[in-house]
């Protein structure tokens, strides 16, 4: 293509500059639309983004460079990044409502990231996301409410239950397509959540209560995190915590990406026939997807339970599954910045529509048929993959 | 005993007839649109509170509440809701025909949940349960010391009524035969040109309108509506179309039949059954699909390369 | 010797429609075979039953000395035959380039968990990948190589056409089956297609093509071996002198095409 960002090769200085600006930039839009308690202030800031988006459809090339500036200067943009993430709870103060959406806004990229692979890379809808979800949940807290396992080991326990549901579905799905698939999904999803909601061990639709928060050396995740003289609320550890397991997304989702692997999944995705015709094993990547999203989503469901120490069935209906599509949609399918904008945006929006609360669920539905129609690719759609230094 | 079995086989029949309606529209939305309308349930639920709300302008405005005013405020959301498909066909649907199919899922889900918070926020007291009647009551007749009621009848007649008219419809008028050509072959029903408007609008004025019927004969059965009861309807009937085989009208029959004997096996023989029922009945769609990915009367057609 | 490609009494039927009706023939190795016949004749059907797409209704299949008939496509491709569609089925929204490195997946030794917890291993592989694939481009008659960083679905029907052979080739087959490669060519891309096919087979002598072609001109460039189907029936095999020479192949296919033309 022959736009400019094809061609300026930004020099090292001006690019970590401007990695730096924009990031910093990036951050305090997101603090001010969480801190924004006005009506006006939401509307304006929310302008201010329609604005930025517009401008992106616009002029595409933005995009481009500002990729390109942040590829010039990796180390300088996961500095950044890593200061902004760390430094984030202590702008926030004891704000504790902020530091709450945040970990939420993030288990959430956790759980997009994860349909992502199915969702954006392979084109499977699986609309059993948020089951996985409640497994790792309840894996978790079952084994600490009754065993007092440590979170630490509910974790990896948690994961590997979920994968293995994750197996589980996609066997079914090995031979079903599209709608089909997705009704296999659905079922799925709707067997667990009834389960969860029969079962006395799981506590019925009360659910389980009391789920002791984590410790790290000693130190409670119930308690402020208190360093250099700064008090950070307790949310802050569950911040933190959901902050790495974003991060061990976006590293699996990106090897994954980058890799035969992400590119098979992108080939079923374009042409079944054709994929199978290159000798890529069409079922077993379709389960692989499956595998993979469950054991993600069942890191955020662990953290979730921890988190708010009390877990019903009602947490993971097929509705989350739904949110979490949504997400994957409006932000751009197999595309992992994109995909994270969804979550934090379809996490802050309606609380900022806490004005409108009886109405949220309404609009809410109106804006993603509205999106699905106007802009189906999302707001950042997918990339083609480039190679090497050149451009 | 027997006594026990008859009443549920009574039962069965009414519940199969109702998820049959349901189902049917489902499939025959799918058969021409390609694309499956996950809120039909909810368009179909929207049927008890239109009648509620008819009757009780209509005894608003006439006076005293009568029968007469429930059974033309019936008729008339029948009407309606046949029309509330079309439009959401035109504005919404049907711009997903040649989109990838979860990207219609996602958005008729998404038209899901608006209608039923337009139920919740355009009705009285939308969040709360509404009693609806009996539309037909009495005891018709004894069978082995079973009663059978008017309402079970009328259900089953009128579902063999309204399929039979379906049938006919599909088989021997010109529109017909075209939703028929459009839903067995998709290709050839683009080249003959088929995919005009009025295939579309009549396929939904027709699914949308067995749709109500079979929302208030749920909501008669029950006893009840509520503004999300439109969810399970939807999952119950996608479920039974799908087992049955999307596009087949005999299959939307079967899958509906099959869904409700197991509800009902389950309430029947299992303790606590009643609360363990949708999971036996998305087992047995689970277990279905996998050795049967097209549904039962699906044709699995091999794919030309 | 032992052929490479056995088919033996095959025969695939689509409900009443008798699409291969008792097909037999043997394919020796480096050898170039073109397959012609009218529409729907069932040589694309022919090659969906190589590549396990469709599972013959009779008959069997045997390549390399294994039986494959009625695996799994993949298992099929992994043994070393590639085809081509005649419908040309690129991964549209693919790069030219991935479309080309998704082609080399049998060749891919990493698995998930060295994708995971092996980044340099994986990012090595996929690094010579895309320097074969980039060579491969560059071998094509086509301006592929200038264009492997665009949609593939963007490109022109001829390299459409030529990059679904270098996708196919990216495998390193043993069989290459081309189903009607030079549809959508005029004649100049035909005559370098049939040069592309012609140094593909100098540098790999081993390679054995199968091309069904309606342009008498690519067949005719690969004379030595020629069957011809009709209604699902073998009805002449031998050289393209002989085949083209045979009463029922005028009559069915030369006689059709003298009547399009
Ligand atoms: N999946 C299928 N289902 C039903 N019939 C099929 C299928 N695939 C092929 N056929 C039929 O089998 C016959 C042979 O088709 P095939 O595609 O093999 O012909 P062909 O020789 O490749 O013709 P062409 O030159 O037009 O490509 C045709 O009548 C076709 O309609
Ligand atoms: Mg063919």
């Amino acid at each position: 293509m022959n736009h400019p960002a094809s061609r300026v090769v930004p020099r090292a200085a001006a690019a970590a500059a401007t990695t730096i600006l924009l990031q910093i930039s990036g951050a305090a839009f997101v603090y001010a639309i969480l801190s924004a308690e006005e009506g006006w202030q939401v509307v304006a800031l929310l302008g201010l983004l329609g604005f930025g988006f517009y401008l992106l459809e616009r002029l595409p090339w933005i995009n481009d460079v500002v990729v390109a500036l942040l590829a010039r200067v990796p180390v300088v943009t996961t500095a950044t990044a890593a200061v902004i993430v760390l430094g984030f709870p202590f702008l926030v103060g004891s704000n504790t409502y902020i530091l709450h959406l945040l970990i939420v806004a993030q288990l959430y990229a956790v759980l997009a990231l994860a349909l992502n692979f199915q969702l954006g890379s392979a084109n499977i809808p699986n609309f059993a996301t948020g089951a996985s979800y409640g497994i790792g949940a309840y894996v978790s807290a079952l084994l600490a409410v009754n065993f007092n396992v440590s979170f630490w080991l509910t974790l990896p326990v948690a994961a590997l239950a979920a994968t293995l549901f994750g197996f589980v579905i996609g066997i079914p799905c090995m031979r079903t397509r599209d709608t089909y698939l997705a009704l296999v999904t659905i079922a799925f999803a709707v067997v667990v959540h009834q389960l969860l909601n029969n079962f006395e061990w799981t506590g019925g639709p009360n659910g389980l209560v009391g789920i002791p928060a984590p410790t790290l050396f000693g130190h409670s995740f119930a308690d402020p995190i208190e360093v250099f003289g700064w008090t950070l609320p307790s949310q802050a550890n569950f911040y933190y915590l959901a902050a790495a397991v974003v991060i061990i997304a976006v590293i699996t989702a990106r090897r994954l990406h980058e890799s035969h692997i992400g590119l098979a999944w992108n080939a079923l995705r374009a042409d079944e026939m054709a994929a199978k015709a290159q000798g890529i094993n069409v079922a077993w990547y379709k389960v692989l997807a499956f595998a993979v999203d469950a054991f993600l989503a069942a890191f955020a469901g662990t953290i979730y339970a921890f988190y708010v120490s009390y877990i019903s069935p009602d947490n993971f209906t097929f509705l989350v599954s739904v949110t979490i599509m949504t997400m994957v949609i409006v932000g751009g399918m197999d595309n992992i910045f994109g995909v994270i904008v969804g979550a934090f945006l379809l996490t802050i929006l309606p609380e900022k529509l806490r004005a409108f609360s009886d109405y949220r669920l309404l609009i809410f539905g109106v804006i993603v048929i509205g999106f699905l129609m106007i802009r189906p690719e999302g707001l950042f759609p997918q990339r083609l993959r480039h190679y090497g230094v050149e451009r | 005993m027997t006594e026990l079995l008859l009443q549920q086989a009574i039962n069965w029949i009414t519940l199969g007839s109702i998820y049959a309606l349901l189902a049917l529209g489902f499939s025959l939305i799918f058969g021409v649109l390609n694309v499956i309308h996950f809120s039909h349930g909810d368009v179909a639920m929207t049927a008890p509170f239109i009648a509620l709300a008819g009757a009780q302008a209509l005894a608003a405005v006439l006076g005293a509440a009568a029968p007469a005013w429930l059974a033309l405020a019936v008729i008339a959301a029948v009407f309606a809701v046949g029309l509330i498909g079309v439009v959401l066909d035109k504005a919404v649907i049907r711009r997903f025909r040649d989109a990838p199919a979860m990207m219609a899922l996602v958005a008729t889900v998404a038209l899901g949940i608006v209608i039923r918070e337009l139920i919740r926020h355009l009705y009285p007291q939308g969040s709360n349960p509404h009693a609806f009647p009996r539309l037909i009551g009495g005891v018709a007749f004894d069978v082995a010391g079973v009663p059978v009621s008017w309402f079970a009848l009328a259900v089953v007649g009128l579902t063999a009524l309204l399929v039979g008219l379906l049938f006919g419809f599909l088989h021997l008028t010109p529109i017909g035969l075209r939703i028929r050509a459009a839903s067995q072959d998709r290709v050839v029903a683009r080249m003959m040109g088929i995919s005009d408007g009025r295939v579309f609008r009549a396929t939904f004025l027709m699914a949308s309108s067995i749709g109500a019927v079979a929302g208030l004969l749920f909501a008669s059965y029950a006893g009840v509506t509520r503004f999300d009861f439109g969810v399970m309807a939807g999952l119950i009937g996608f479920s039974a179309a799908v087992i049955g085989g999307l596009g087949s009208m005999p299959g939307a029959i079967v899958g509906g039949l099959i869904i409700a004997g197991i509800e009902v096996l389950a309430q029947t023989f299992v303790p606590e059954g009643a609360s363990y029922r949708l999971v036996f009945v998305f087992m047995l769609v689970i277990a279905v699909l996998i050795f049967r990915p097209a549904g039962l009367l699906g044709r699995t057609i091999l794919e030309k390369v | 010797m032992s052929a490479l490609l056995a088919v033996e009494n095959v025969t695939m039927r689509f409900g009443g429609l008798v699409a291969l009706d008792n097909i037999t023939f043997f394919m020796e190795k480096g050898s170039v075979l073109a397959v012609i016949g009218p529409n729907g004749a069932g040589k694309s059907t022919l090659f969906n039953v190589v590549t396990g797409v469709y599972r013959p209704t009779a008959g069997r299949v045997k390549f390399d000395g294994v039986d494959i008939t009625g695996m799994p496509t993949h298992e099929v491709v992994r043994r070393g035959v590639a085809r081509t569609f005649q419908s040309s089925r690129l991964f549209r929204d693919l790069s030219v380039l991935d479309n080309v490195i998704v082609g080399m997946h049998t060749r891919a030794s990493a698995g998930v968990l060295d994708v995971l917890f092996r980044p340099a291993v994986a990012r090595r592989e996929l690094a010579t990948a895309v320097e074969k694939a980039e060579a491969l481009l560059r071998e094509s008659s086509g301006p592929l190589y200038e264009q492997r960083y665009r949609p593939a679905g963007t490109l022109a029907q001829a390299d459409r056409r030529r990059l679904e052979i270098a996708r196919a080739l990216a495998s390193q087959p043993k069989l290459i089956l081309l189903d009607e490669p030079s549809a959508g060519m005029d004649d100049a891309e035909t005559d370098a297609l049939v040069a592309d096919i012609e140094r593909l087979r100098a540098q790999h002598p081993e390679l054995s093509v199968i091309l069904i072609e309606h342009d008498m001109r690519v067949v005719e460039a690969f004379p030595e071996h020629v069957m011809c189907i009709d209604y699902g029936r073998l009805i002449a095999g031998g050289r393209f002198e002989a085949v083209r020479a045979n009463p029922h192949v005028q009559e069915a296919y030369l006689g059709t095409a003298a009547a399009d033309a």
